[in-house]
């Protein structure tokens, strides 16, 4: 699992390759610590490049949202592929998450 | 074909869980089972390994999880049992209740439930038997 983190005019983009799992998951919080130090407040958590989460992932990600979420930060979800995106839909984390189709979509809309 | 059934019995470690999943994850691609059902048996397999290592035996290193899977024409079918104290499925609160959705655990038994086409615990809860078809006709 490799986070890639960049700010985009404000925006900072956080993109994941590879699988987020019981394995991964602890580098992905990890990974997150200083953006929730800094208290950066609009997040974007880019998915193109990740084909599996499993339940710790999907537990990784709601964690990340309460944490941005203490300070007032906001969170968006960019680029699910079909079979990722079926997961939120069926534990309806897709009513709690901001999906946004690409990272486009997420840097204009913030 | 049908595959003989394979029964292995591994330690409470995940990175094991990761390995017996990849196993059979490359023997229902060997035999063309379509993207879509690998995908839902690798996450219904990896969610019953994961609740047997933390929930059934509590992350015990001398504990071990015993794994029986067999492959058919139409199937898989996966075994999955911890050696902890077993639990009642039946309580497990709704993860997807507005209360709920916050919470960062509880979303793995109700995963398997939708994954999965069939599911059943046994031995108080010890052992989840779970049957995916590979053709939706089955369901």
């Amino acid at each position: 699992m490799q986070v890639n983190i960049e700010d985009k005019n404000g925006v900072t983009v956080c993109s994941m390759v590879g699988d987020i799992d019981i394995n991964t998951s602890p580098d992905v919080k990890k990974s997150f610590d200083q953006i929730i130090k800094d208290k950066k407040d609009k997040v974007v958590i880019d998915l193109k490049d990740v084909g599996y989460v499993d339940s710790s992932g999907l537990a990784t990600l709601v964690e990340i949202l309460k944490n941005l979420r203490a300070y007032g930060g906001k969170l968006k979800i960019a680029d699910l592929s079909d079979k990722v995106r079926g997961l939120f839909e069926i534990t309806k984390l897709d009513k709690l998450f901001d999906i946004v189709a690409d990272e486009q979509e997420a840097l204009s809309t913030f | 074909m049908t595959t003989p059934a394979m029964k292995t019995r591994i330690a409470n470690d995940s990175h094991l869980l990761k390995e017996v999943s990849k196993d059979l994850i490359a023997a229902l691609k060997g035999k063309g089972v379509e993207e879509d059902i690998i995908f839902d048996v690798h996450v219904g397999f990896e969610e019953a390994l994961r609740n047997a290592m933390i929930h059934g035996n509590r992350n015990d290193p001398e504990k071990k999880v015993t794994i029986e899977t067999q492959v058919t024409e139409e199937a898989v079918i996966i075994s999955v049992e911890d050696e902890g104290e077993g639990f009642d499925p039946g309580k497990l609160p709704d993860p997807t209740l507005d209360e709920n959705l916050l919470k960062e655990g509880g979303r793995g038994v109700y995963l398997i439930n939708h994954l999965m086409d069939e599911v059943a615990y046994e031995r108080g809860g010890r052992k989840v038997v779970m049957t995916k078809y590979f053709y939706k006709k089955h369901l």
